[in-house]
């Protein structure tokens, strides 16, 4: 379970990180808009040298975008297969026996590969440079329109920073129960499919129950605290806007620009 | 020897920037039929040390003798399940591996995987139920609806009914009340005396271990700094300082007692052991 790099905050400090999570949740959707609009090489060309200056004001090794490419391989094989089916235009790339492969099929797929990279790219960036509870506060600010109409925008940011905390700790435990119940003689990796369930039921029941009793727990020292929820409250992080922030925003806002402008002239 | 630890060492994360040698070229000899305490500050390596006896983590480099298996550096293992029934291994907060419907069909549920035929298991577990003080009324009743000492003394007998030769435990008093903690501790005396089994005991509770183990093993950063009997290490006023331990109150006493003119043997680990040695003088 260490080797999950996609989603995994990397705890160090760089220009990128310093920036107001706020500033850098409007910087991804304008980047990922960005990313979806324009359909020249050179556009995307443009967008992804911005991306690599920012990763490396972010201190991210190319080595971790790689290995958070690598789960999509299959899935953009498949897709290649797909559009070499479907897609009959351009010109004859070339021939497997009778069936012919056309420019456009390649070209398509070449496409779809560069905005799926460009786009984990930008995620990445986010969510390495950002610590999760942090991003749960720009979530949160950026839900507050909502309010409008009712909706819980500070719970549903409490619920997720709360699940996000507790990830670690429920891989911890689960570890401690699977260990306890190999001690008892159950094997998770061979036996009989009834065997398999007994040793999964011998995992997921205590793992229920602690979950439940941290919950309880939780929820109690939450109240012994005075929480309540939908009250007023202040913050002990107060997030501000600074110049660097709107620097960053303006940035890629000008790549957005950038990018539709590339529709008409490019 | 039961068990034996030859140039053992364990890495965490090995081959990643944040490598942590968790244990250091480990050279140790547990005796057969002793009860033996694990002592050491957090981090220290014992939980890690605990779990090679089980074959949870296998040994970076050196190699392991746990009864007849030996467990190398590099070599893939086949007996783990034998080892493990021979090697019960009580957890911290052992209440939460328990899951079955009923007590006695969860006690049951590590004799069943071991091997015994269900009649045998469901006696065996009745045996060890009724060994750690659960009543029989309650055996048909959900583990999960017990208080937490119960809940402790179900998961321990779940191991004793597995017939274990070695019974490892990881701190099993912490969180129970000091009633609760002292029959939990006799049990396994009692286990040791009239059974013979070989115990390891993984402790913080340096009265505890003075008490009740006759052998303590000192674990820091990984490394073995001592290994002996329990009465010689807690004598040794310099020692203490170096492993930064604190002096067992019934040592203090001995002290106090000794110095009043009484003769105490180094052998009086408990307080009964003192009282009958007093008693003794006063006589005269």
């Amino acid at each position: 379970m260490n080797n999950l790099v996609f989603g995994k905050y990397i705890p160090i400090d760089s220009l990128i990180h310093r920036l107001d999570p706020r500033a850098k949740l409007i910087g991804l959707f304008l980047m990922i808009a960005a990313v979806f609009i324009p359909k020249s090489w050179i556009a995307f060309l443009v967008i992804g040298v911005m991306i690599a200056i920012a990763l490396l004001l972010a201190k991210i090794g190319i080595k971790m975008i790689v290995q958070s490419f690598k789960p999509m391989i299959v899935m953009l094989l498949f897709l290649m297969l797909i559009n070499s089916l479907s897609i009959k235009t351009g010109y004859v790339l070339f021939s497997i026996g009778t069936f012919d492969v056309y420019s456009d099929a390649i070209f398509n797929t070449l496409f779809v590969i560069v905005r799926l990279l460009l786009m984990i790219s930008i995620t990445t960036l986010l969510t390495a440079t950002t610590n999760p509870l942090d991003l749960t506060l720009g979530i949160e600010w950026m839900l507050k329109p909502l309010q409008v109409v009712h909706f819980p925008a500070h719970e549903v940011a409490m619920m997720v920073s709360i699940a996000l905390r507790f990830i670690p700790t429920i891989i911890e435990e689960t570890m401690r129960i699977m260990n306890a119940q190999k001690s008892r003689g159950v094997d998770f990796e061979n036996g009989k499919l009834s065997e398999k369930i007994s040793a999964i039921l011998s995992l997921i029941v205590p793992l229920f129950s602690v979950a439940f009793e941290r919950a309880y727990e939780l929820a109690d020292a939450m109240e012994a605290r005075g929480y309540v929820p939908g009250a007023q409250r202040t913050r002990y992080h107060v997030l501000k806007f600074n110049f660097l922030d709107y620097l960053f925003i303006f940035i890629c806002l000008l790549v957005m620009v950038f990018s539709i402008l590339s529709r008409f002239y490019l | 020897m039961p068990i034996s630890f030859k140039s053992l060492s364990y890495i965490y994360n090995k081959d990643m920037p944040y490598a942590h040698k968790a244990l250091d070229n480990i050279n140790l000899d547990i005796k057969e039929g002793v009860i033996t305490a694990i002592i050491g500050e957090t981090g220290s390596g014992k939980s890690t040390l605990v779990e090679h006896l089980n074959a949870l983590l296998l040994p970076d480099e050196g190699s392991l003798q746990i009864l007849d298996y030996e467990i190398v550096a590099g070599v893939k293992q086949k007996f783990l399940k034998p080892l493990r029934k021979d090697v019960g291994l009580v957890f911290q907060f052992s209440e939460y591996q328990l899951f079955e419907e009923t007590i006695i069909k969860d006690v049951a549920f590590g004799p069943l995987n071991f091997g015994f035929a269900p009649e045998e298991a469901i006696k065996r577990a009745a045996e060890a139920l009724k060994l750690v003080g659960i009543d029989q009324s309650l055996f048909e009743v959900s583990p999960l609806e017990i208080s937490g000492g119960q809940k402790r003394r179900v998961a321990i007998a779940g191991i004793i009914a597995c017939d274990p030769k070695i019974i490892v435990l990881d701190e099993p008093t912490a969180g129970l009340d000091p009633q609760g903690a002292k029959e939990i501790i006799s049990l396994f005396v009692n286990l040791n005396r009239k059974l013979n089994k070989t115990i390891i005991i993984v402790s913080h509770d340096n009265e505890m271990v003075y008490n009740y183990c006759e052998e303590t093993v000192v674990l820091s950063h990984g490394k073995i700094m001592y290994h002996g009997k329990t009465t010689d290490l807690f004598a040794d006023k310099e020692k203490l300082k170096e492993f930064n331990l604190l002096e067992p109150q019934i040592v203090e006493l001995k002290n106090m007692l000794i110095e009043k003119g009484f003769k105490i043997s180094s052998e009086a680990r408990t307080i009964e052991m003192i009282a009958k040695e007093v008693a003794g003088q006063v006589k005269r």
